[in-house]
C-alpha cells in the first residue's frame, strides 16, 4: 500500500486500548461502545465486529455471573492489541476469579429437546465457533483469556 | 431494542424484534416477550431486523418459545441474518424451533 493511501479509521479518535469494567452485567453496555470504537479505528468488517461483540459478551458475562459470583467490586480488564507481525486483533480479558479454563471445559451437548434448552449455557461453544484464536493463562489470583480475530488484509 | 406485534390470520401472532439482542436488548424485551408468549398458541418471531444476538438475547427468545411449546403451541423463527442464524445453529436452537426465510413457509409451518 502506498504511503498516501488512506488507512481505515484515520480520522477517528483512537480509542483507549484498555477497558476496565466492574463485575456487573449492566457494565456490558460500556463494552459495546468500546468495541465499536476499536472496530472503527481498525477498519474491522461488520461480521468480525459481530463475532468480537459476541465472544467478549459471552466471556465477560460468564466471569460476572459465575467467576466473580456477585462481587461487583472485582474488576475485569479488557486489553485490545494488534501484535506486530500478525494480521490479528487480540482482546485479553483478565479477571479475579478462581481458576477456570473455558478451553478445557467439556462441550455441553446440543439440546435434543425443548426442555433441555438452557439459555446462557452456550457461551463456550459460541466462543469456539466465532473466535479466530483462543488462549488461556492462569494468573496469580485470576485468569486471562485471549481471543484473537483476523484483520482484513 | 424495539418490539411490536401483529395478529395474522389463523390465530398467528407475529412478534417483530428490531435492534441488538445483547444483554440490554434482552432486558428491554423480556417482559413483553413473556406476556406475548402467555397469550399465543402460534408464534412467529420475526428476527429480520435483529442485528446482533448473544446468548442472553437468545434466552429472551427461547424462554417464551418454550412456554408456548409447553402448552402445545408452535413457534417459528423468521428471517434471521447470516450471523444471527449461525449463533442459533451453534446453540442448537434451529433444531427445536425451525428457521424460515420465506413468510408463506413460516406461516404454513405454524398451521400444520
Amino acid at each position: 500500500m502506498s504511503p498516501a493511501a488512506i488507512m481505515p479509521g484515520e480520522n477517528t479518535v483512537k480509542p483507549e486500548p484498555r477497558l476496565t469494567l466492574q463485575s456487573q452485567l449492566h457494565e456490558l453496555a460500556r463494552l459495546w461502545s468500546w468495541v465499536e470504537a476499536q472496530a472503527a479505528a481498525l477498519g474491522i468488517p461488520a461480521d468480525t465486529e459481530f463475532a468480537i461483540q459476541l465472544c467478549l459478551e459471552e466471556a465477560i458475562s460468564n466471569v460476572i455471573r459465575h467467576g466473580h459470583g456477585g462481587q461487583p467490586n472485582l474488576a475485569i480488564t479488557v486489553d485490545c492489541t494488534t501484535p506486530a507481525g500478525t494480521q490479528e486483533v487480540v482482546f485479553a480479558i483478565e479477571d479475579h476469579a478462581p481458576p477456570f479454563n473455558p478451553l478445557a471445559a467439556d462441550d455441553v451437548p446440543l439440546p435434543s429437546s425443548i426442555d433441555q434448552v438452557r439459555p446462557g449455557g452456550r457461551g463456550i461453544p459460541l466462543l469456539r465457533k466465532f473466535a479466530g484464536s483462543l488462549a488461556y493463562q492462569r494468573l496469580p489470583g485470576g485468569n486471562r483469556l485471549t481471543i484473537g480475530f483476523a484483520l482484513p488484509r | 431494542m424495539q418490539i411490536s406485534t401483529e395478529e395474522l390470520d389463523g390465530g398467528i401472532t407475529k412478534v417483530v424484534l428490531d435492534g441488538r439482542m445483547d444483554i440490554a436488548g434482552a432486558q428491554a424485551v423480556d417482559l413483553k416477550m413473556n406476556l406475548i408468549a402467555g397469550s399465543s398458541k402460534k408464534l412467529l418471531i420475526d428476527l429480520e431486523k435483529v442485528s446482533f444476538l448473544g446468548s442472553m438475547g437468545m434466552g429472551s427468545i427461547v424462554r417464551p418459545a418454550r412456554a408456548v411449546s409447553s402448552r402445545g403451541g408452535k413457534v417459528v423463527l423468521f428471517a434471521p441474518n447470516e450471523m444471527v442464524t449461525s449463533v442459533l445453529k451453534t446453540s442448537g436452537i434451529d433444531s427445536l424451533f425451525p428457521i424460515h426465510h420465506d413468510l408463506a413457509a413460516a406461516i404454513a409451518a405454524l398451521q400444520k
